[in-house]
């Protein structure tokens, strides 16, 4: 596992690299802008968990407001760590499918407030079986599909027989309606604003045909970073499931709402060739999609430098002028999409005014059953 | 850290908890055996870089088979400290080694093991004689020469060979000979592959050569990979091919290395089928990852991956010729093992279809 854990007080300019940064300046003041933007409406953060993997971090967001008091995380092992972490209020925008894995939720709903989402009738009886068998009550909601052409839904038919069945079949009770959104690119804010609503309202429309079929629906929750605020005015919306906002991702730079409090800290390692520096944060270290180029790491404190090419163990960074780095430098990169950064990393070094001032762990990495 | 159901041994493997990274030690030896048999009786030997899968268990089995020097090459401190720390006593660290932090950590792992450390700077050299001077030891150094890739490395000729002699007469340090990375060239034509790694290569030998005019011992010249093991291991004057990818194969290297099968996947369950063509499973870049590249998927024959997110494979069935229903398992098969790898904590290991061990992937997130 990673096992830097460096002492308090240790100024960041002598820490060993490459290791994982959180601005807590910049962390603090994106939990303010969420607290700030729901303090006062109907809707509500539910806080993903998939970002940063923390209950310390959950915390930070529930004492600074705006939430509902709950998370949301993408997978059972994830769901554990935070209910063993304190955490009572769990809803998983994912399927749960296997015996073993649904026997595994079910020990969760023992202690704590589930809900599940599911896509399909097999599964539906498959949670409704396992919760029979374990005594519990999981809540269960559907996935609507809206943009991403995954899991979830097609039609808003599918959604109303499947509430249907979900009132019917015991050990379940059903909630509501969820959906996750993408949008590709760097959209300008319009259309980010009207891409949104429109994918949004395709969820809001399998609420409103199932309460036409007479079933209640209490839970609405859908919304992400980029249409945090968006989601925020659209009457209907229970919850919003943002993430990223809280370390920031550079395929998201639209958003600057938000600050870039992730960040992964380097040494320059090499000056090879003019314009060329070679730093120690490479591919393995910060993670890379090669089927998304907008998530590509940039540099956060050197102007003029970026992040060329990523070898396994090292970055190639190229300047067009004169290269300012020097061997033994040290930068900071901002990361490309911070969750499959931090999903490499067993702690967070919480650093403020050049200064380490918290070690945490990050005792969510790697659970992805 | 991972919380996988850890099931006993000899269960079913289709029984295991998804996403999983599994091994099959049925190809894995093979793969050994091949890679391992072409070294046994040649000058040149393998020295496996096992930053790749960073499985002290997996190493141990490497070295146990022959053909090696004795030791392996890591890309890190961290990974050589948590080898070393395991049992191997023979590391060559393949990244420069820069600042007081790292520098304090390789003269310790030095006391306890042989260490090689790669260099590209006089200032780098300098910084590392002095800190070993300081603690008493002696770091073994190679030359890092800047061939095909766009990472470190001093160019090869006259500079190499300068700061050669620089290594040479630094207290503190044992200067070894020269090392570079060419890869990984993709070539399926024999001919074609053994130009171009020559190409590369014999740049490092005629710095070799002009190093030995210059009255400079040269013990080593490590070189090659998986794409040209043979080629490399078979030219005079290499010394030390340190290949990884062949152990555990991948589907980058498939194509090219049909004397290699591929021996780690990402099992994985279909969790939703939300219409004709596709079906969604539960490993994504979390958990099988596409740093380089998308992973194949193995035992539905005609089904390709669309695309990963993060915590879902978006599988097309539209040229399958079968069909999958939630629950079912696929085997997807990493672009690169060493992205894989560093995702999990543990691996499965199996053997006809049942779990033989559970191995500890101690070196991973071992950035540092």
């Amino acid at each position: 596992m990673e096992n830097y854990k460096p002492v308090i007080g240790t100024p960041v300019k002598q820490l060993d690299t490459p290791c994982l940064l959180l601005d807590l300046d910049r962390l603090e003041y994106n939990f303010k802008v969420m607290a700030d933007t729901y303090r006062d409406t109907p809707v509500k953060l539910r806080a993903h968990m998939k970002n940063v993997k923390s209950p310390l971090l959950a915390y930070m967001q529930m004492r600074t407001g705006g939430t509902v008091g709950g998370v949301c995380c993408a997978k059972v092992a994830e769901a554990e760590v935070m209910v063993e972490g304190g955490i009572n209020d769990i809803l998983i925008p994912n399927q749960v499918v296997t015996k073993d894995k649904i026997a595994r939720l079910c020990a969760l709903a023992k202690r704590t407030s589930i809900t599940v989402c599911f896509d399909s009738t097999q599964n539906l009886r498959d949670l409704s079986a396992g919760a029979v068998a374990a005594g519990v009550t999981l809540g269960v909601a559907i996935e609507v599909n809206t943009s991403m052409n995954r899991a979830g839904i097609r039609g808003v038919e599918e959604g109303v027989a499947l509430a249907k069945l979900a009132r019917k079949l015991p050990g379940i009770s059903f909630k509501g309606v969820m959906s996750h959104q993408s949008i590709g690119g760097m959209p300008d804010n319009e259309t980010r604003v009207l891409e949104g609503r429109r994918y949004i309202q395709m969820c809001l429309d399998v609420k409103s045909a199932v309460e036409k079929a007479g079933i209640p629906v209490e839970l609405v929750s859908t919304g992400e970073t980029w249409t945090y605020d968006t989601a925020a005015k659209m009457p209907g919306v229970t919850e919003v499931e943002g993430g990223t906002y809280a370390l920031m991702s550079t395929f998201m730079d639209y958003m600057d709402d938000f600050k870039y409090a992730g960040l992964l800290l380097g040494t320059v390692i090499s000056t090879p060739r003019p314009g060329v520096a070679i730093g120690d944060t490479g591919m393995r270290a910060l993670g890379a999609m090669c089927t998304y180029p907008e998530a590509w790491p940039a540099m956060d404190n050197v102007p003029g430098v970026v992040v060329a090419e990523l070898l396994e163990e090292q970055a190639v960074l190229k300047s067009k002028g004169p290269m300012p780095l020097r061997v033994g430098d040290k930068y900071l990169v901002r990361l490309g999409q911070q969750d499959l950064t931090v999903n490499r990393y067993d702690h967070y070094i919480g650093v403020r005014k050049g200064t380490v001032e918290a070690v945490w762990d990050i005792p969510a990495r790697g659970c992805h059953n | 850290m991972e919380r996988p159901i850890q099931k006993p041994i000899g269960t079913p493997v289709e029984e295991l908890d998804t996403p999983t990274m599994v091994v099959d030690l049925t190809a894995l030896e093979k793969n050994i055996e091949t890679v391992h048999g072409f070294f046994r009786n040649r000058k040149a030997k393998l020295r496996p870089y096992v930053g790749t899968h960073r499985c002290p268990a997996l190493a141990h089995m490497q070295l146990a088979a022959g053909g090696t020097v004795g030791g392996v090459a890591v890309g890190t401190v961290g990974q050589a400290e948590a080898f070393a720390d395991n049992g191997i006593a023979d590391l060559m660290v393949t990244t420069e080694i820069v600042g007081p932090p790292k520098i304090e950590r390789v003269c310790a792992l030095a006391r306890r093991a042989k260490v090689t450390v790669v260099v590209d700077s006089a200032s780098n050299v300098d910084e590392l004689a002095k800190a070993a001077k300081g603690h008493g030891v002696i770091l073994r150094a190679a030359v890092d020469v800047h061939t095909r890739l766009n990472g470190a490395g001093v160019e090869p000729g006259r500079p190499a060979v300068n700061l050669a002699k620089r290594v040479a007469k630094a207290k503190g340090l044992e200067f070894v000979g020269f090392t570079s990375y060419e890869g990984p060239i993709l070539e399926k034509t024999p001919a074609k592959l053994a130009a171009e790694s020559r190409k590369w290569i014999q740049q490092v030998l005629d710095t070799r050569e002009m190093a030995e005019k210059a009255g400079l011992d040269v013990q080593t010249v490590v070189v090659g990979g998986t794409h040209n093991y043979e080629v490399a291991g078979a030219m005079k004057g290499v010394t030390e091919v340190p290949a990884g990818a062949y152990a555990l194969l991948e589907e980058r290297y498939r194509p090219y290395r049909k004397q290699l099968k591929p021996a780690a996947s990402v099992l994985c369950t279909v969790t939703s089928t939300p219409e004709p063509g596709t079906a969604i499973a539960d490993a994504g870049m979390k958990s099988c990852g596409n740093d380089t590249g998308l992973p194949g998927a193995r035992n539905v024959a005609g089904a390709t991956v669309r695309s990963l997110s993060a915590e879902h494979t978006n599988i097309s069935m539209a040229e399958a010729k079968t069909s999958l229903k939630v629950g079912d398992k696929v085997w997807l098969t990493p672009w690169e093992v060493g992205v894989t790898a560093n995702l999990y904590d543990y691996i499965n290991a199996i053997r006809k279809g049942k779990l033989e061990a559970i191995f500890e992937v101690t070196a991973r997130g071992r950035y540092r």
